[in-house]
């Protein structure tokens, strides 16, 4: 009975843990999911079931250049307006080139994101908005890797009183991508702009380009104010590039303006943001750290317990509380020897000798052994 | 519906309520069985508590320190007052499962001596002020202040051990899990 209680007992705890451990992961995320590269079936099923979802009474505008050169860095500006702000401050806008739910990133159709809002190279971003504000504005810096026409769409999903929202843009935006004449200036085609730099460093770094023969950097901080920036040519279409450290967590943002044999370009708006620097740990150190001191205060404790309470156990068998000194004007009595009993006047009973009793004379004297009591 | 992060809210509020109340019993089984409080009627009631609270507590610590750790962007080690909440609520967790084995196994006569005493208290006391320093440290990395800030506890400083020093230790407690164990079983039979 007491093991089937237990056993009982054991289900019940496990089936609670297993609740409470499936409510944690089959849940939504109104504290966001993080930037990432993710697809628009994120938008739907990231808040569990996707046919829960309502539609987003956000107004999206997508807008870029309708033709482009293949390999070349372009905007990609999504406007939006009329968010309904009450319920969670946190948006999270998707760039996507499908509708299908899945497959549908800009890596999907041969596009590679080079910068976005946030300091990363993501098509999913999530943005804080201010306290009443309805209205937000980002763009993507993204390079086409191979000549076409691509449509491409925008979404968003938040947070709501009850429900979770969910918002497309109902129309494509479509973009051309074209060979690119040969000798326009502009950026290698393998040439990565850096997005995040860390707090009190210079930032230097090369910029690779093709067919340029000047090149000047323009950036502006926060306040929006732009300033004008020689590179040094480091080698031929190498040119180094050097920010000033950034005192606080800010964004950056720069573009280079390149001339050549061709017509000058002007490059997008690339994000630089500034943050603290990283801070790593060996993740096996600290499991291996936290288990052990786990362990070995469970262990320590243990130990002494069990040898204390064990002292404890052995002293419940010794009545001895106190045990007094020894008195040394007391002379312990030497042993007597037991004689028994007087021998009756008329001698031993029949069949006794002296030894028997000794020993038994007192029993045969209460009437054992075939005495008659005295 | 909910996210990690409330959820890591819900079990951290389970745990550190948990824990405070197993706190203020240990302390208050400790004044009673040392004869400084002299309302001994009152040891079984403040002995029952304590246990019963660690428990529910140690129950809960386990889905705080997941939800905890999916709930932070990046990952749960991103930064050192994280580690150091991982450390401090591991060794909790270590002192209040030491203080319900030892209660479990050797009974009430955890409080028969000063020494036992001792040992039970500070072992449940020492868990509730992991968990307390814990929670703290989670107030300090989420809102970037907390009531124990009085205390100007390094909390930006982890004290990490090499992996083989910390698994000689993990060995070592787990050896002494076993010989405390054994030891508890035959102080019984005896």
């Amino acid at each position: 009975m007491r093991n089937l209680n237990a056993r009982y007992r054991v289900r019940l705890v496990v089936v609670l843990a297993l609740l409470l451990v499936s409510s944690t992961y089959g849940s939504a995320e109104p504290g966001g999911n993080g930037d990432g590269t993710r697809d628009m079936q994120c938008g739907g099923a990231c808040h569990g079931d996707a046919s829960l979802n309502g539609t987003s009474t956000a107004n999206m505008q997508l807008s870029s250049e309708t033709e482009i050169y293949e390999g070349i860095p372009t905007s990609l500006t999504l406007t939006v307006t009329g968010i309904d702000n009450g319920y969670n401050s946190l948006v999270g806008l998707f760039l996507l080139t499908d509708t299908t739910g899945h497959s549908d990133t800009p890596e999907d159709a041969g596009w590679e994101v080079l910068s976005d809002v946030n300091g990363g190279v993501n098509n999913y971003v999530e943005i804080s908005l201010d306290s009443g504000q309805t209205e937000v504005s980002i763009s993507w810096v993204v390079r086409a890797s191979q000549v076409g026409t691509t449509s491409w769409y925008a979404a968003i999903h938040h947070g709501g009183s009850s429900i979770p929202y969910f918002g497309i843009t109902p129309e494509a935006l479509d973009v051309t991508v074209v060979e690119v004449p040969e000798n326009l200036p502009r950026l290698s085609p393998d040439f990565s702009p850096p997005t995040v730099r860390t707090i009190g460093a210079t930032t230097v770094f090369d910029v690779q380009t093709l067919e340029t023969q000047e090149f000047i950097i323009e950036w502006k901080s926060d306040d929006g104010q732009i300033m004008t920036l020689n590179a040094n040519s480091s080698a031929t279409n190498s040119w180094q590039v050097e920010f000033p450290p950034a005192l606080l967590p800010s964004t950056l943002q720069w573009r280079a303006v390149l001339d050549g044999e061709g017509p000058p370009q002007t490059t997008p708006w690339f994000t630089l943001v500034a943050e603290e620097a990283s801070w790593e740990v060996s993740q096996l150190a600290v499991y291996v750290q936290a288990f052990a001191l786990m362990f070995f205060t469970a262990g320590v404790v243990l130990v002494l317990q069990a040898r204390f309470t064990r002292s404890e156990a052995y002293k419940q068998y010794d009545q001895t509380s106190e045990i007094l000194p020894l008195d040394s004007t007391i002379t312990p009595a030497a042993p007597v020897e037991s004689q028994g009993p007087p021998i009756p006047a008329d001698g031993l009973p029949a069949g006794w000798d002296e030894e028997q009793w000794k020993w038994y004379g007192h029993d045969y004297l209460a009437g054992k052994y075939g005495g008659e009591e005295v | 519906m909910i996210s990690a992060a409330t959820f890591h809210v819900i079990t951290t509020e389970l745990v550190v309520g948990s824990f405070a109340l197993a706190g203020i019993s240990f302390v208050l089984c400790l004044l009673l069985n040392l004869q400084i409080l002299s309302k001994q009627s009152l040891r079984p009631a403040a002995d029952s508590v304590a246990h019963a609270a660690l428990l529910f507590g140690l129950l809960a610590t386990p889905f705080a320190v997941v939800s905890g750790i999916s709930s932070v962007p990046g990952g749960g080690l991103s930064s050192p007052i994280l580690v150091n909440k991982m450390l401090m609520s591991m060794t909790g967790f270590g002192f209040a499962l030491s203080a319900l084995l030892c209660r479990w196994r050797m009974g009430d006569s955890v409080w028969n001596t000063p020494s036992s005493t001792w040992v039970q208290a500070i072992s449940g006391g020492a868990a509730s002020t992991a968990m307390l320093l814990t929670a703290s440290a989670g107030g300090t990395f989420t809102r970037g202040e907390s009531l124990l800030d009085i205390l100007h506890l390094p909390y930006e400083h982890v004290l990490l051990f090499p992996v083989p020093l910390s698994g000689v230790y993990l060995l070592a407690g787990i050896l002494l899990l076993v010989m405390g164990w054994k030891k508890s079983s035959s102080s019984i039979e005896h």
